[in-house]
């Protein structure tokens, strides 16, 4: 089995070149691969290649021992690759191979670890949302129910005694015009509508809210009764009817909502003075990544969950130089960044600490409360009891020297969430690493992101967070949570490498129908795809990993139902719909993701390609020797785009890496600039039929060919190099740490598993977790067992 | 009480950690020539006007000043009234909503949804206030630009936006919330202050709660701690750099006063405190303090008045007791301007000549000239203090109708904004400034 190495993925990967000395080594002989590679490859390659002044980059990748071979035979020496070809070739590949080339080599040389890291900026948010969230009442049922509660008054005000009915609205745009919901039931002129409900995005990030409307309304978003709402529109004065609020939001939380409207005048009650108008309302949204548009059904529950914490601070970026967010690294604005937050949470929690504290401001005990309150707080913020020394140094000391009670709490809460026991995960303190608050700890920032629940501290403090089944348990409970589905959306979002897209343009002479707002169409439709699938990850049912690559429906609505040529009844909602007489193959054939890897005009076989060889099947690629802009079309008037890649890139310097990109990229021809399915392409004058013919090395086995987007989705369903990507992208985002700290076994162990399971991905979730409850540094031959694996 | 979570919002969230006065303008820049401030005190519902306004205009000599204005009487000197000077601001809302929203915009109101006791309905007024403008003049001059610009104080202003409860706007349907609240105040102007003390006070206990971890870490993964008490010590020595700030008073307030009729008169006192200590500073030149709302209606049951202001008002003159109850209410906002004044007076200009008050203009005013009739008519306006470089201790009577866009125009002038040629309705502007203030 074959390790890829992160710590070069995307950086030096297969660097065998120029310069060599002629000599010929006689075929059929007995092949001394160390031989050969100090006659013929150290000069240029260094020893043990570490490279040398002629090719200064170390010699490693992740190509298997046939894919050097055949690459060794074909192009080295450089200038006289017919010097080493055949046996020699094979033994050379496997010398360069076992001893440094490989990952696993360099896993030997250089053994990985479980590194001391801070939170992420995604925990740090999470752990701020459910540190304060933890002291509020206990959450609430989440229903498939879509859409908000409304109840519609006669009169002007919410009065309960004028309600005349409760329905639920999927959402709301509404022109009653001047006759009002209801003639019968209604005053055209007066009546009121209270819409509550919460909200679930997608997205992290800003959202800007829009209310349209000329008459009485007020949005509160995130917010209780007694806050101030986002949107103020009680006073309707002179043209203004369209009304905004900005609000950072994190993905796949619920926060409440609530859109109060007024079709009457405000003020002193005077029918005398009210003139017919139309009344109309509407409650829209520009997400992140998205347009304007009416917040649509999926989005909105139309019951009112809690109100989420969200601290407004800025952090800076993670790094993200291997392939995912790790807090390996700290910098003045990120100190910044964590002290400024600390006081902004400090001031929420004043603001609101009587509450949580159960108290009141002339309560004789409060001081008592309060320190009892600062006391849980760090507890839960530390992930564990506090000791006696901590306990004086957080609570007691700021209680007993603040100038007054709202600065000692502000002191202890500033304290906490500025130490490191809360910053830094996993601190091998007084040998505590490995305990039970440990393993709760790493369970929950392995699946949420944040801080243990109650139920997982209260396993963790009675001693039942100990054997492999109590730790199981644990998991496919918290795998039930919202939580785990936020996290592994934004885990699938970041493995199709559209967590940071760019903006979606096409050429507006050439697909007139394409508009901003398909474009964040076929963006919310590949959340659906994604979240179709973890909605049967986390409630317990199978979730196979390849209906991801193979489902042939793509979930449309009507306006990119009509794009795509096919008539989706309800145009506001999304639903599941096979295209192109089953052409379409999962997230693969995602109109999001070809019109994403694609020009304005033109497909991209090397964009698609460049994302199937490293996303989907989890190769290392360099960066090109230099940037290249692609052949104009009109030059080669002539030429299919793929027969314009392959002139493009058929000099050898391009090859080392296009060979295996293009043929990838290729089966995907069929597919246009904007997703459309197509059976020919123009070439010049001339309409030519599309080659989607591709073909792949794996590292372990010979070539395969393939036809087409469906042959590709049936080839990567069950290639072992993609299950292999899937399984350390997965690992990688849960744990936030290399496979290999955990030993050179944890990743055959866990793809193993995972084929054994039928590549189900709530078991490959649950299996990961199962590593990663435990510390690295006493994995020995942990893993295999705790898997049950039988190697 | 505060709500920190808004003052967030208002400051720009950057500014919580990174406070520090010292990199804002003017607290560099001494007085090198004299501050001129303005502060705009609203008080609702008219007042009783032959308790109010003095018989003759003229020097106010000894003659006593009617019981309205005797709490200014320490003050005489620098006291001056201004008597016909009307807001004929027509078109939509109620002489209410109309009395506040044009009184310092000197524009009329956006048609819209509030309804008034009488008239059509309106919205917000389409133009901003004489107050904002100030502030937008000063801030665009490194000389005169401060901290925050402006300040907008409130009293009892009820906790909703409507017509009747916003007088400052900075622009058109643009109104500014006072903030009534003196402990939102405090945090505002202090809480930056507050924030680094309590910073400051626990770095200590930080650093050893990271050497108490790092001690037990391999050395691989101490680095990170290093680096991280590094950026510790960095913290600190920043937050104790000194900061360049005019030294005064920073008012101690009265903790758990709560936002409640009854605590109208301790809520008055604590933003005066506030007010002064800010001008003190050079936080701001221009604030408004907002008592209540137009048709407010506190009960002034420490005068041993149980009836709302608004219900009082609207009595006709004949009836006596009201009258004299509305004299007492409306002489008890007088004491409270008193009071600001006296402060302001015992408070020495820093850096510069004489006390606060010398360069300090208080002005008075209601939307209403009487509340029964709700006129527009001779608006209450009265002038204490030194800053605008008007001639005080006299009444003054501006004879023939004086649009009251005219004395917003005068004010302007005043504090040295000249280049403004109209303000509000420009049709109201007729000569430019009044003539006969100075």
């Amino acid at each position: 089995m074959l390790f890829r190495s992160f710590t070069t993925r995307g950086a030096a990967g297969v660097i065998l070149a120029v310069v060599l000395t002629a000599s010929v080594t006689t075929e059929g002989s007995e092949s001394d691969g160390e031989a050969i590679y100090r006659e013929h490859c150290q000069s240029c390659h260094g020893e043990g290649g570490a490279g040398s002044d002629a090719s200064p980059n170390p010699l490693v990748g992740d190509r298997s021992v046939s894919q050097l071979t055949s690459y060794i035979a074909d192009t080295m020496p450089e200038g006289e690759p017919e010097a080493i070809v055949g046996a020699d070739a094979r033994a050379v590949a496997a010398y360069i191979h076992a001893t440094f080339y490989s990952p696993i080599a360099q896993d030997r040389l250089r053994p990985a670890r479980e590194e001391l890291s801070r939170l992420t900026v995604r925990q740090h948010r999470h752990v701020l949302a459910d540190l304060l969230g933890s002291f509020e009442r206990p959450t609430w049922n989440l229903t498939d129910e879509r859409g908000l509660q409304a109840s519609y008054y006669k009169g002007r005000n919410h009065d309960r005694r004028q309600l005349v009915f409760e329905r639920v609205d999927p959402m709301v745009n509404f022109d009653f015009g001047l006759e009002g919901p209801d003639p019968e039931l209604f005053e055209p002129g007066r009546f009121a509508i209270r819409w509550v409900g919460s909200l679930v995005p997608f997205e992290t990030g800003e959202y800007e809210f829009i209310v349209r409307t000329a008459h009485s309304a007020k949005l509160t978003v995130n917010g209780g009764w007694e806050d101030q709402p986002l949107i103020d529109a009680y006073v309707k004065s002179g043209n203004d009817t369209e009304y905004r609020g900005r609000v950072f939001l994190l993905g796949g939380r619920t926060y409440p909502l609530r859109l109060e409207f007024s079709k009457a005048n405000q003020g002193v009650n005077n029918e005398d003075r009210e003139v017919p108008t139309n009344a109309s309302i509407e409650l829209a949204w520009k997400p992140p990544h998205g347009v304007e548009e009416t917040i649509p059904e999926h989005c909105l529950l139309p019951l009112q969950s809690p109100s989420v914490y969200v601290a407004t601070t800025p952090f800076p970026p993670d790094d993200r130089s291997i392939g995912y967010e790790r807090g390996t690294r700290i910098s003045k604005a990120w100190f910044d960044a964590v002290s400024q937050v600390a006081l902004e949470t400090a001031g929420h929690v004043l603001e609101q600490v009587d509450r949580l504290a159960g108290c009141k401001r002339d309560d004789p005990e409060r001081r008592e409360k309060l320190q009892r309150f600062a006391g849980i707080f760090a507890e839960r913020a530390f992930r564990r009891p506090l000791n006696d020394e901590l306990t004086q140094r957080v609570i007691q000391q700021p209680f007993a020297e603040a100038p007054d009670l709202d600065a000692a709490l502000t002191r202890s809460i500033y304290l906490t969430l500025t130490s490191p026991r809360f910053l830094f995960r996993s601190l091998p303190d007084e040998a505590q690493q490995g305990d039970a608050y440990d393993t709760a700890a790493r369970l929950s920032f392995g699946l949420w992101d944040s801080l243990p629940d109650e139920p997982l501290s209260k396993a963790a403090a009675s001693g039942k967070l100990a054997s492999d089944a109590e730790i199981l348990e644990q998991a496919e409970r918290m795998l039930r949570d919202r939580r785990s589905r936020a996290k592994l959306h934004d885990f699938l979002i970041s493995w199709l490498g559209v967590d940071q897209p760019p903006e979606l343009l096409k050429d507006a002479s050439q697909f007139p129908e394409f508009t901003p707002r398909i474009a964040a169409s076929m963006r919310t439709s590949l959340h659906l795809q994604l979240d179709h699938l973890l909605t049967d990850a986390t409630s317990g049912r199978a979730s196979d990993f390849r209906r991801l690559l193979t489902a042939p429906e793509v979930f449309l609505d009507g306006p990119l139902g009509a794009f795509y040529g096919v008539d989706v009844p309800n145009a506001r909602a999304y639903r599941p719909v096979t295209l192109d007489d089953g052409q379409r193959a999962g997230v693969l054939t995602h109109p999001y993701l070809l019109s994403l890897r694609a020009y304005t005009d033109d497909t991209s076989p090397i964009h698609r390609g460049v994302f199937l060889t490293r996303n989907m099947l989890g190769n290392v690629l360099k960066p090109p020797p230099e940037a290249v802009t692609p052949l104009a079309a009109d030059l080669h008037p002539d030429l299919t785009t793929r027969e314009r890649v392959d002139l493009q890139t058929a000099p050898v310097g391009c090859q080392s890496c296009h060979a295996m990109i293009n043929p990838l990229g290729f089966s995907l021809e069929n597919f246009d600039a904007v997703g459309r399915y197509r059976r020919e392409e123009q070439a010049g004058q001339a309409t030519r039929p599309v080659d989607a013919s591709g073909s792949y090395v794996p590292r372990d086995g010979d070539l395969v060919t393939f036809d087409g987007g469906r042959e590709l989705a049936r080839f990567l369903a069950a290639s072992p190099d993609c299950h292999e990507a899937f399984v350390e992208d997965l690992f990688h985002a849960l744990a936030k740490q290399p496979t290999r700290a955990w030993g050179e076994d944890t990743l055959p162990a866990l793809q193993q598993r995972f084929a054994e399971n039928s590549y189900d991905f709530r078991m490959l979730v649950v299996d990961s977790m199962k590593v990663i409850a435990r510390p690295a540094a006493d994995h020995s031959s942990r893993v295999a067992v705790s898997l049950g694996e039988t190697r | 009480m505060i709500s920190r979570r808004s003052l967030l919002k208002q400051l720009g969230v950057s500014s919580a950690v990174l406070p520090f006065l010292g990199n804002l303008p003017s607290f560099a820049a001494a007085a090198t020539t004299p501050r001129k401030r303005l502060v705009i005190v609203f008080s609702p519902d008219g007042v009783v006007k032959k308790n109010f306004w003095p018989t003759e205009p003229g020097p106010f000599g000894d003659t006593p000043l009617p019981a309205i204005l005797e709490p200014f009487t320490p003050f005489r000197d620098q006291l001056l009234t201004l008597e016909g000077v009307h807001n004929r601001i027509a078109g939509d809302g109620d002489g209410h909503m109309r009395g506040i929203g044009c009184l310092l915009t000197g524009i009329e109101l956006f048609p819209g949804n509030i309804q008034g006791g009488s008239d059509t309905p309106a919205g917000w007024a389409s133009g901003l206030s004489i107050d904002q403008e100030l502030k937008n003049f000063f801030q665009s001059n490194q000389a005169t630009a401060t901290r925050f610009g402006s300040l907008e104080f409130g009293v009892l202003v009820p906790d909703r936006a409507d017509t009747w409860t916003r007088m400052v706007y900075a622009g058109p349907n643009k109104p500014i919330a006072p903030i009534d609240d003196p402990y939102q105040m405090y945090a505002k102007l202090y809480g930056q202050v507050k924030d680094r003390e309590n910073m400051q006070s626990v770095l200590d206990d930080l650093q050893e709660e990271l050497a108490s971890v790092a001690s037990r870490l391999p050395a691989e993964d101490r680095r990170i701690l290093e680096e991280h008490t590094q950026l510790v010590r960095e913290f600190e020595q920043e937050l104790a750099a000194p900061r360049e700030t005019i030294p005064h008073q920073v008012p101690v307030l009265e903790q758990d006063v709560v936002d409640e009729n009854d605590e109208m008169p301790r809520i008055s006192r604590m933003q005066i405190e506030l007010l002064v200590a800010s001008l003190a500073a050079d936080f701001t030149r221009v604030a408004t303090l907002q008592y209540t709302n137009s048709v407010g209606q506190p009960r002034f049951r420490w005068l041993d008045i149980s009836e709302g202001q608004h219900d009082l008002s609207h009595e006709p003159n004949s009836n006596e007791e009201a009258q004299e109850k509305l004299t007492k209410i409306n002489a008890w906002y007088a004491s409270e301007i008193a009071f600001l004044a006296k402060r302001l007076a015992e408070t020495p200009e820093p850096g510069g000549e004489g006390s606060m008050l010398d360069n300090t203009t208080i002005l008075w005013t209601n939307e209403l000239g009487e509340g029964n009739s709700h006129t527009h008519d001779n608006i209450p306006w009265v002038f204490l203090g030194g800053g605008l470089g008007l001639k005080t201790g006299r009444a003054m009577r501006v004879e023939g109708g004086g649009h009251h866009n005219r004395l917003l125009l005068s004010i302007a002038h005043a504090m040295g904004h000249t280049s403004l040629e109209r303000f509000g309705n420009p049709d109201y502007c007729g000569e430019g400034p009044l003539t006969g203030l100075s």
